[in-house]
């Protein structure tokens, strides 16, 4: 199966790599800047984040930071909606970034599935058959 | 993005590296968001200093900007570190080992190089000069809560800054012309009303709970419209629960927000008092180990009203620890006789401290506060935290004589 999303692609580059799905997002508290993993134990390093908006704390763009420094960020990050701390850390990590997937696209979307950007904001989805 | 002379100047590194490198990354994050120009600002909040949650790479960044030369154009006031400074032994279930310690004077030390303030508070909105800003004035703050007190209540203009940001922008002197600093997008297109009793007393808790069910129920563009009686000091934990749970940086309360509210909206939503007593209701713990007052920092109102509570009550033989964070400005307008009560409940009063961003020595420790944000964040540092109003958590403390 492969689907073709469309959204507004905020921080350059064309990345590539298995998806995490999470609904709202705050890099602080989330997920852990030293091992990229989230309170429910998988991990964001290479991986292509996506989430349906951002919440929480302002240290967000830190995390993001630290994750690079610490060779645990992920691939890119696509979302139906970002904020400026999400824009903030994407920018000084260098993390491609894709925001404005419609909700109802972007819930398609599951763990595992391998996620494309190709840098213009469209994202393609492949899902490996069962 | 349309750029003055001035700031094409700042840019080709005529005012310095580190102003360029500033405003190069406001640019480049404005550009992203879509931003058409560029906004002066007149202060600054530095969110993201604790060397618990930023460790080395944020302690470098920070550095390297100290080291290049930058110094803050605007003033600028930072937020609270993970222990006391002048005291960092002075609670026994928070540890500052050598490593911490060296690093977050690093941190705080490269700050005060580039002009900062120190301030270490979450409250930057209690400074008697932050006060003194007027409605209209636009900031950069990092700090969720103080960023959605700042918009609803000061009447300042800033968006929620990623503490990278906030610290790019206290160099440049500006940020990104987008959001909250554009009057169209503070205008309320929806409006909530909360339908409770005559009578009816939203306490820090219970402006909390609301301000959780509130980020629950908006969806859309704008600020939602919230109608309901809450004042400067119940509005600092609505604020701060808004903030941790969602990304909303202004809550439009009439009669609380300087600026003129619509008089038609989209949509109205009823909220029922009867939600915000059962979600209340269902996040009680039965026993605690510690009482925390002071997420976002207490002011000395605050504390001087739990030790009004206390005062009626005698300490129990067998009571949880009380932990209060507050500012080191607060903390001296507390009076002698609110420090008395305090002091027979054996509470430990830290400055410069939240209690999120500290390394805790228990794990599964039980916390009873009336702070939502401090429920959000320590729950998930592996602590049992339960929210209750200041009056149960003063009864867990004391009985009746």
């Amino acid at each position: 199966m492969t689907m073709e999303l469309r959204g507004r692609q905020l921080v350059p580059g064309r990345a590539a790599g298995q998806a995490v799905v999470m609904d709202a997002l705050s890099f602080y508290g989330d997920v852990d800047p030293h091992t990229g993993r989230t309170p429910d134990g998988r991990s964001v390093a290479s991986r292509v984040i996506v989430a349906r908006r951002p919440r929480g704390s302002t240290v967000g763009s830190y995390v993001i930071y630290a994750l690079k420094a610490n060779g645990a960020a992920p691939a890119a990050i696509v979302m139906s909606r970002v904020d400026p701390i999400i824009v903030a850390g994407c920018v000084l990590a260098g993390i491609p970034l894709v925001d404005s997937i419609p909700e109802d696209q972007l819930s398609k979307v599951r763990d595992g599935d391998l996620v494309e950007l190709d840098g213009s904001g469209v994202v393609r989805v492949r899902r490996a058959a069962p | 993005m349309y750029l003055t002379a001035e700031e094409e100047r700042v840019l080709r590194g005529e005012e310095g590296e580190a102003r360029a490198k500033a405003l190069e990354v406001i640019v480049k994050v404005g550009e992203a968001l879509g931003a058409e120009r560029l906004q002066p600002i007149v202060h600054a909040h530095v969110s993201g200093v604790s060397y618990n949650n930023i460790g080395e790479p944020g302690r470098k960044f920070i550095e390297d900007l100290a080291n290049m030369g930058a110094r803050f154009s605007v003033p600028t006031t930072v937020n609270p570190i993970g222990f006391d400074l002048e005291a960092p032994e002075a609670f026994d279930l928070i540890s500052a080992d050598r490593e911490v310690l060296e690093g977050q004077r690093a941190i705080v030390s490269a700050l005060h190089r580039m002009g900062a303030s120190l301030t270490l508070t979450c409250t930057p909105y209690y400074i008697p000069s932050v006060r003194g800003l007027r409605p209209g004035q636009s900031v950069a703050w990092g700090e969720s809560n103080a960023v959605v007190y700042a918009n609803s209540v000061l009447g300042l203009r800033t968006n929620r800054e990623g503490g990278p940001v906030a610290l790019m922008a206290a160099i440049a002197g500006r940020t990104y012309y987008y959001g909250m600093h554009v009057p169209e997008f503070r205008r309320p297109r929806a409006a909530y009303r909360l339908e409770a009793p005559g009578g009816y007393r939203l306490d820090y808790a219970r402006a909390a709970v609301l301000g959780r069910v509130l980020v629950r129920l908006h969806r859309g563009e704008g600020p939602p419209l919230l109608d309901a009686s809450v004042d400067r000091e119940t509005f600092k934990e609505l604020g701060a629960a808004v903030g941790a749970e969602g990304d909303i940086a202004m809550v439009f309360v009439p009669g609380l927000t300087p600026e003129e509210p619509p008089s038609r909206f989209e949509e109205v939503v009823t909220i029922d008092y009867r939600d915000v007593e059962a979600e209340l209701e269902s996040m009680r713990l039965d026993d605690v180990d510690l009482v925390y007052v002071g997420c976002p920092h207490a002011s000395a109102e605050e504390v001087e009203a739990l030790a009004r509570e206390l005062s009626r009550l005698k300490p129990k033989g067998n009571r949880p620890q009380l932990l209060i964070t507050t500012s080191r400005d607060e903390e001296r307008r507390i009076s002698p006789e609110a420090m008395a009560v305090l002091r027979e409940y054996g509470a430990v009063v830290l400055r410069d401290t939240c209690l999120i961003v500290s390394k805790l020595r228990r794990e599964g420790l039980r916390v009873a506060t009336y702070s939502y944000k401090a429920m959000f964040y320590l729950s998930r540092h592996g602590l049992r935290v339960g929210l209750e109003s200041m009056e149960e958590l003063a009864r867990r403390l004391g009985s009746e004589a």
